[in-house]
């Protein structure tokens, strides 16, 4: 190199620099990695990026029709959306009541889901309750169904003639229920907390679990009486575990939708979610906009504060280490009490609901046990009296359509975000460029901080109307699709990332020198190791797609009814047997679905469920 | 075969970083068995995966035969798939979703050779190495120097004329490290394969390399035979870094003082050698000789008086710890020492054992018998 610059200097040093480029740009983006790196940033910036910024720009753009109320052209900007959602004399119908509802519903979801569910979590974790271990996994099952599954079946206990259609068991044996029971605040806050008691359960059994028995023992010793051990030594430990648990189902409940559109809707009782989803209804997008980018706001606030407290909470893990033990304390006389305890909460969260929509299922008139009033009839019957209905569920064509698009929807978008995930994860780990790879792990974080709810505005935003060469979406399965791919990327991309960490350079590096280039090292060595973690990667967003409600109400049709939105429409129609024999079988996937999967990968459901 | 040549090459991981490898020059010919030893993060794997291609360079050019390989400033680059070079890593990394056979024909299958081709050279190179019966296993299921030695096949099916290995033997037992070490120079010979092999274990380096290159800080300290690097270490990193027990360093030169200094400059001035251009003198344990006899003592050697302190037994060899004047020296024996602890002794060192370095740390040219005899006849 020294030779080239003595012949001609400035030449030479010119010409070496343009060397030096040429070889920097050669390495960096020499093997697709780097390629397929920007390929995925362009599409994860047009699939996550651009739908919030369209649903951001919605918001204060004139839209078509309210041209004279925002006193501006079709198109220019306008704040007349955010005054009329946050300051009109609406906006307390629009938005404030509806926040207050949604913060109400989650404080008290969360006060009794924490206090449950932390008795629950140490009886579990630490204590001889009987059939302990099947506790372990039957008090979990209320995270794998669909929450609105526990909405249905208390509705169809509690239901009042403020809704037609069938009327509800109590009702039917002559004790109408009143309608502070039968809907709004009470219900959906205990169907809620029910659902998110697995939830508590999880994290405070970690949290226990990472802190050794020694600790309470030394305090003991030292002679703190069980209850001071319990405010000076447990609690102060298991506080990160507790703020961690309260900020995420604080943001659970503020993007859910389904129990409270079943629960809250025959008495107004709006929270956000669903006055996002009557202004999006009642055409109003502007106003829809501001709704979810609050939801979105609130939600992204709420999960930096976790995300910070899981870092605090760090400090303390190192407290646990090799010593902790296993040690169980004796509940003595209360061993059966408690028993009692844990039994009542899996029958309320679990049994009951379950059983209420398997006998709605099989029965002609509500409340009556009589043997005669049992049949088959909503399931597999012919010739029913029904209009809408001349046949049971299961020989009715909409349902095996709505199947067809639940399995091919959801199906493919799994598909898709499972294999991305891998790729994503690939390009995190190896690209050269930095850039291209810190891009890719945060915008594909990024829909886990977004209700799902407020993401499938966005998308509505974007895709409602022709942009640019791409055509108007709304009303394709390509919309669905696209949106819950976005939606499912966190999980999808963080398993790919730490799948391909785990991994390490090393195979494919041998790989590479024994000559085999990016294609086959793709082929041959990365995709087989990684197998596991990809079916994985695309079994579990395909069961949690297949429960999910809130991106699908915003963008379904009719037409691409997926099962989740036709046991709605039918509820709409007030045919209950049907909708519950709906989320029955929803429900029954969901369940199977995880089982199968957990003992196909070996994972813990825990650690699946956690994040 | 082709000689691989490294000429100046530097790599920094960082911007601005520390140097990995600065400015080293190296060349193997074919046919050599090229040990870079040096401690630990001295840059021994860098330089080896930058041949490898691996990583790529900072500065510097890498030729193959007449071929560049990879030169930052002609804009150059082959990609590893291309060098046609074996590489067994540490780690081993053997691809846990196929068998031993499928991990050992991946590079023939790669390269097309025909199947009935194909089989005869896995099975010859499996034989070679006693894996033959486990063909049909996966990796999880053999023990740690069986997975070494399908690492060792995967590279030698494909007979590559360059085999790089990074530290292969550092995770088996002593006797399993042995029987490798015999089958590595076996290897070396039946194919002729060009080995660089990467270790931070001094013996391995004397008993495997033709030719060693000792690397410090990124820094090429010497690159020479073994006898060379032994015998004739280019500086005091080297000299120290080799052997076992450490060479006896005598500072001289500055404050340093004591008898053994005192005997040392002596030593220099007998010589005819003129004491501020020496900065040290390094004695190696087994040219320490010892003598009750004032009298035993030869008449150009490095001598003084010393006390035995400590015999050691090394099985076979023993450790000599002597004491003077507050310091102390190691000397090593094959010989049972008929000496005992405690005793007044007198060590010499036959001039031409005496290592001599400036004072910057580099060697100074030995004094070998010739010139001694010239000056002295003068
Ligand atoms: N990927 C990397 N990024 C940044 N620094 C690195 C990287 N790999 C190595 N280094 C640094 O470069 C230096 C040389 O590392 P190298 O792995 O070549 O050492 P080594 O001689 O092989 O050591 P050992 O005997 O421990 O394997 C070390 O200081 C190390 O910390
Ligand atoms: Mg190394």
């Amino acid at each position: 190199m020294t030779g080239a610059r003595q012949t001609d200097p400035a030449g030479a040093v010119a010409e070496s620099r343009l060397n030096r480029l040429n070889y920097k740009i050669r390495t960096a983006w020499r093997e697709p990695t780097a390629i397929i790196g920007i390929l995925l940033t362009i599409v994860f910036a047009y699939l996550i990026v651009v739908p919030i910024a369209a649903l951001l720009y919605d918001s204060v753009e004139v839209q078509f029709g309210d041209e004279r109320r925002a006193g501006a052209p079709e198109g220019g900007l306008t704040t007349y959306y955010f005054s009329r959602a946050l300051f009109s004399p609406v906006a307390q119908d629009l938005f404030w009541q509806p926040l207050s509802h949604t913060l109400s519903i989650s404080v008290g979801a969360i006060i009794i889901s924490l206090s449950v569910g932390g008795v629950l979590a140490w009886l579990l974790g630490r204590t001889d309750l009987f059939a302990r271990r099947w506790f372990a996994t039957a008090l979990i099952v209320p995270y794998m169904l669909p929450s609105w599954t526990f909405a249905l079946a208390w509705r169809t206990l509690f239901k009042n003639r403020e809704v037609g259609g069938q009327m509800g068991w109590f009702e039917a044996m002559g004790f109408p229920p009143p309608d502070w029971l039968a809907y709004g605040q009470v219900p959906i806050t205990i169907i809620l907390a029910l659902h998110y008691t697995p939830f508590v359960i999880l994290l405070f059994g970690n949290a226990l679990r990472r802190f050794d028995s020694q600790l309470e023992d030394s305090a003991r010793v030292l002679g703190a009486p069980p209850r001071t051990v319990a405010r000076k030594i447990i609690l102060p430990l298991m506080l990160p575990a507790l703020m961690s648990a309260t900020v995420l189902i604080f943001a659970k409940c503020l993007g859910e939708f389904g129990v409270s559109y079943v629960l809250g809707l025959p008495v107004d009782y709006d929270v956000l979610a669903t006055s996002l989803f009557r202004s999006i209804s009642s055409r109003q997008p502007g106003v829809a906009a501001v709704i979810a980018i609050a939801i979105m706001a609130i939600g992204i606030i709420s999960l930096l504060i976790d995300a910070r407290l899981v870092r605090e909470s760090r400090k303390f893990v190192t407290v646990g280490g090799k010593g902790s033990m296993d040690r169980k304390n004796a509940l003595g006389i209360f061993r059966l009490p408690a028993t009692v305890f844990a039994g009542l909460i899996f029958l309320i969260s679990v049994g009951l609901p379950l059983l209420v929509l398997t006998m709605s299922t099989v029965m002609r008139v509500p409340g009556n046990f009589a043997l005669s009033n049992f049949t088959l009839d909503y399931w597999i019957g012919q010739d029913l009296e029904f209009v809408a209905f001349p046949t049971g569920i299961l020989l009715t064509p909409d349902l095996w359509t709505a199947v067809w698009n639940t399995l091919t929807i959801v199906g493919f978008a799994s598909v898709c975000s499972g294999m991305m995930g891998i790729l994503v994860g690939y390009v995190v780990v190896r690209s050269q460029v930095k850039a291209v790879s810190v891009f890719l792990r945060q915008v594909t974080f990024f829909p886990y901080l977004v209700p799902g709810i407020a993401f499938a505005a966005a998308y509505l935003s974007l895709f409602a109307v022709p942009r640019g060469p791409i055509p108007a979406l709304y009303g394709t399965s390509l919309i669905l699709i696209l949106a819950l791919m976005a939606d499912q990327m966190p999980y999808a991309s963080r398993a790919g990332i730490s799948a391909m960490m785990q991994l390490g350079k090393d195979p494919e590096e041998a790989a590479q020198v024994a000559g085999a280039g990016w294609f086959r090292r793709m082929i041959s060595i990365v995709i087989p190791i990684q197998k596991g973690a990809l079916v994985a990667g695309i079994l579990l967003p395909f069961i949690s797609g297949i429960r999910g409600l809130s991106l699908f109400v915003i963008l379904a049709v009719p037409g691409t009814d997926v099962l989740t939105t036709f046991s709605l429409r039918l509820l709409d129609y007030n045919y209950t047997q049907a909708a519950n024999s709906v989320v029955l079988i929803i429900s029954a996937i969901a369940y199977f679905g995880t089982l199968a999967v957990q003992k196909m990968t070996k994972t813990n459901l825990a650690d699946g469920l956690e994040g | 075969m082709p000689t691989i040549a490294l000429k100046a090459i530097s790599k920094s991981y960082s911007k601005d970083g520390a140097k990995a490898v600065s400015d080293l020059d190296l060349e193997v010919v074919d046919g050599d068995f090229m040990c870079l030893l040096g401690p630990s993060g001295c840059g021994k794997t860098t330089t080896l995966r930058m041949i490898a291609g691996l990583e790529n360079l900072t500065e510097g050019e890498i030729t193959v035969g007449d071929r560049v390989v990879d030169a930052a400033h002609k804009g150059v680059f082959v990609p590893p798939e291309k060098r046609e070079m074996g590489l067994v890593f540490q780690s081993y990394a053997l691809w846990p979703h196929l068998t031993i056979e499928g991990n050992t024909d991946f590079g023939l299958r790669l390269r097309k050779v025909p199947k009935a081709e194909r089989e005869e050279r896995v099975t010859r190179v499996m034989k070679t190495l006693g894996i033959e019966q486990y063909r049909d296993r996966y990796p999880s299921q053999l023990s740690g120097g069986q997975q070494q030695r399908v690492a060792l096949a995967r590279m030698l099916a494909v007979n590559p004329e360059v085999l790089l290995l990074d530290e292969p033997l550092s995770n088996l037992d002593a006797r399993l490290r042995l029987e490798m070490r015999t089958e590595l120079k076996r290897i070396h010979s039946e194919f002729g394969t060009t080995i660089v092999f990467v270790t931070h274990d001094q013996w391995e380096a004397m008993t495997l390399a033709t030719r060693i290159a000792v690397m410090n800080n990124g820094n090429l300290q010497q690159v020479g035979t073994p006898e060379d690097i032994y015998d004739r270490p280019a500086n005091r990193f080297v000299a120290e870094f080799v052997g076992s027990p450490p060479i006896n360093i005598v500072e001289l030169g500055g404050g340093a003082g004591g008898a053994l200094a005192e005997a040392a400059n002596a030593f220099l001035d007998q010589q005819g050698t003129p004491r501020e251009t020496v900065g040290s003198v390094g004695l190696r344990p087994e040219s320490i000789r010892l003598a009750r006899d004032k009298a035993d003592l030869p008449a150009d050697a490095l001598s003084g008086s010393v006390r035995l302190t400590a015999i050691l037994p090394t099985g076979g060899n023993w450790i000599l710890e002597l004491g003077i004047d507050g310091q102390k020296l190691h000397a090593s024996t094959h010989v049972a020492p008929h000496w005992h602890a405690e005793e007044e002794l007198f060590f010499h060192v036959a001039s031409d054992a005496v290592h001599r370095f400036d004072p910057n740390g580099h060697r100074l040219p030995q004094s070998d018998a010739s010139t001694t005899k010239v000056r002295k006849a003068g």
